[in-house]
């Protein structure tokens, strides 16, 4: 062993040892009692699979992917268009360059409940005031008492505040394109739109899909701006599938139940991450 | 002198975190006794610590440590699963406890003498939560809230309404403010447990004799259930929505504590909620005119009970290392002088017998009926916690969908009965 893979070992082994211990015996106690009826304290039995049969059959808890998929999908592309366009302008030679990529910034700044609360605040009554002085009906109440229209509050939040991460990411890939394919392709007579589609996004490929599964992977874990917003309401409308989890496993007294659910969607979200990781890096450009 | 006593807890909570360390279940060497105390009203901490400093001057040797946290449903939970069950402790009466005291969590406390005094009405209400076994008694209630009708008597008098006593003449009271221009009630549809006040009262008085025992034994099968809420709940379902059909425009949007300024300020004539909200609705305007009357569910007066819940339960650990010590304190947390100065600090029903009558105007129209025994169980102590059902409700009332809502109350029951097979009422 040489002297350089043993540092290697002293800086590795520690950080293993505190993730195996705060990360996986957790997770693995957690999949344990996923065969159990605990209900987070007193006696127990074991169950077996009971709990994974019993889950398939809860339409609340298949609503909830039902709603967290259709709002992740829909955030996650909004997120990635709007972020790529802001990117695209924040890196074009514009005046206060600088200023302006601070102030996009700043949303991933603040702490999601506190965007949540003023945003609702928003929704509930500086917006239906709006709506109600334009004569638009659908805008006259809130939209987050609205079943059918609460979770686009959610997405609206939700996208605000992560464009600004999302932002920096596709800034630092387009600083990577060098800048004589820009004049090459100039020469040779390319509109704006053929060197964005045959040079700009080809050779950001490994940012777009970083950005990507980056963005699904937060939107499926939505909880805190739900919380803030409309508490899983109206009704179980905007229940989100970590909510369902929380409520039922730790206010609900069904530990047991719930930690099935956080086990079948921990699987849920890493098939999620690797089909998405597979089929975008086929498509990156190699150089 | 401050500085003294800054000292003293220093000292105090440095103790308790070695005791902590070292597992509770170490004596302290000298003989004085320190209890745990568990106490989960974080409006309610200033009381008790004045209550403690009086309990601890009349027992020298017994020292009471309060411990308040945010989420205290969940927070004793965690001390549960580490086997730290507080000496005494304070909890809301809800299906939470009950499902706590069916784990036998909590000591008996039947043979407590403070226990002879509680309105039999209201330690069964609080024993149909859940217990450990038939004959115990795991908590002794402190103070009682109940649930009725708020009203302005201004507005009423105005309006030459006198204070309804059945269902029609609460539906003709909404009409005439509404046909003279005045919200008659004001809803608050942005948060969803703001729904089930009405819920309970129609409940209470208008769901079968023993229906939530008929439901449990029924077990996981809904098709051989001789109840169920699709069967039995239409007339709830019915009248909860006429109650709610009078909601002021935009109530979906609205929450509770702007329901509380707007019915503090006399901006609709009665406000669906419990002895609960007057605190809140005095606090948002000094001046309000505050009273109340039980729901009038049916159109025999003789029917109307007021829903009442036990706001703070006493109870003791069951394994408690000092336990004549807890209980001292427990009976002098029940003693007749404590409970009243409590009730009537905190606007709370006290639920003994030798209590003194109730003082505030705005809650004595529910007193007589409390006092009494006309009072009924909150339905949803019944129902697992891990039914939304505040959120269910307040999707029925704004959809109106009625077979849909009852129907979801059914298969939400029944999935959980299938789930819980092992832990279902075991009484």
């Amino acid at each position: 062993m040489t002297h350089s893979t043993k540092a290697f070992y002293w800086m590795a082994v520690p950080a293993l040892l505190l993730f195996v211990v705060l990360h996986t015996i957790p997770v693995v106690t957690g999949m344990f009692f996923s065969l159990t009826d605990y209900a987070g304290y007193g006696k127990w039995n074991f169950v077996g699979l009971q709990n994974y049969v019993s889950l398939f059959k809860d339409d609340r808890v298949l609503a909830s992917y039902g709603f967290t998929f259709l709002f992740a999908i829909t955030a996650t592309v909004i997120v990635n268009v709007l972020a790529l366009g802001i990117a695209m302008l924040l890196n074009a030679r514009i005046k206060f360059r600088t200023a302006f990529r601070g102030i996009f910034f700043i949303p991933n700044v603040l702490a999601v409940l506190i965007i949540g609360y003023v945003f609702n605040f928003i929704f509930s009554n500086s917006l239906p005031l709006l709506g109600q002085s334009l004569g638009l009906d659908w805008l006259s109440t809130s939209i987050l008492a609205n079943k059918d229209l609460a979770w686009l509050g959610i997405v609206a939040v939700s996208a605000w505040q992560s464009i600004a991460f999302s932002v920096i990411l596709y800034l630092a890939g387009l600083q990577t394109i060098p800048a004589e394919l820009y004049e090459a392709a100039g020469l040779d007579g390319a509109s704006y739109w053929r060197q964005f589609s045959s040079i700009t996004f080809p050779m950001i490929g490994a940012f777009f899909t970083i950005n990507m599964v980056l963005a699904l992977k937060g939107f499926l874990q939505a909880f805190d701006q739900i919380v803030a917003l409309t508490n899983g309401g109206p009704g179980t409308s905007t229940e989100s599938v970590a909510m369902v989890i929380f409520r039922g496993g730790f206010q609900g007294g069904e530990f047991g139940y719930q930690m099935a659910n956080s086990v079948v969607y921990l699987l849920v979200i890493v098939a999620v991450s690797v089909i998405q990781l597979r089929t975008l890096q086929r498509k990156e450009a190699d150089f | 002198m401050f500085h003294l006593k800054q000292v003293r807890a220093k000292a105090l909570s440095a103790a308790l975190a070695a005791a902590l360390l070292t597992s509770c279940a170490a004596p302290p060497a000298e003989d004085e006794v320190t209890l745990s105390f568990f106490q989960f009203k974080p409006e309610a901490v200033k009381e008790f610590a004045g209550l403690i400093d009086e309990f601890e001057a009349a027992n020298p040797g017994i020292r009471v440590l309060q411990n308040n946290v945010p989420d205290p449903d969940t927070a004793i939970r965690t001390l549960l699963v580490k086997n730290k069950t507080p000496d005494v402790l304070t909890l809301n009466g809800n299906a939470s406890f009950g499902l706590l005291a069916r784990a036998c969590v909590f000591a008996d406390l039947s043979q407590e003498p403070a226990a002879r005094d509680v309105l039999p009405a209201v330690q069964d209400i609080l024993n149909a939560n859940g217990r450990c076994s038939g004959s115990e008694i795991n908590g002794l209630p402190m103070a009682n809230n109940a649930s009725g009708v708020l009203y302005n008597p201004e507005l009423f008098a105005k309006y030459g309404v006198s204070v309804p006593r059945t269902w029609d003449e609460l539906i003709a009271a909404a009409e005439t403010f509404k046909a003279n221009g005045v919200a008659p009630f004001y809803m608050t549809l942005k948060d969803a447990w703001t729904t089930s006040p009405a819920l309970v009262n129609l409940a209470a008085q208008l769901q079968p004799e023993g229906f939530f025992d008929r439901l449990t034994a029924a077990g996981a099968d809904r098709n051989t259930s001789p109840v169920s809420f699709s069967r039995d709940y239409q007339e709830v379902a019915d009248k909860l929505l006429q109650l709610f059909h009078y909601a002021q425009p935009g109530a979906a949007g609205v929450d509770y504590a702007t329901g509380n300024k707007a019915f503090a300020d006399g901006k609709s004539a009665m406000y669906l909620n419990g002895s609960f909200a007057v605190p809140a609705i005095r606090a948002a305007n000094p001046d309000a005119r505050i009273a109340s009357f039980p729901y009038p569910v049916t159109n025999n007066p003789g029917n109307v009970t007021v829903v009442s819940g036990v706001d703070v339960v006493l109870a003791m650990g069951r394994d408690t290392p000092h336990r004549a010590e807890a209980q001292k304190f427990i009976n002098f947390l029940m003693s007749k002088d404590v409970i009243d100065k409590y009730a009537k600090n905190q606007s709370a029903f006290a639920p003994i017998r030798s209590a003194a009558p109730q003082q505030d105007t705005a809650l004595r129209g529910l007193a007589s009926y409390f006092t009494s025994g006309k009072v009924d169980g909150y339905m949803d102590h019944r129902l697992p916690p891990s039914i939304p059902l505040v959120n269910i409700t307040q999707q029925f009332v704004l959809d109106g969908d009625k077979s849909r809502y009852l129907n979801t109350l059914d298969n939400e029951w029944f999935k959980v009965a299938a789930r819980m097979p092992n832990r279902g009422d075991q009484q």
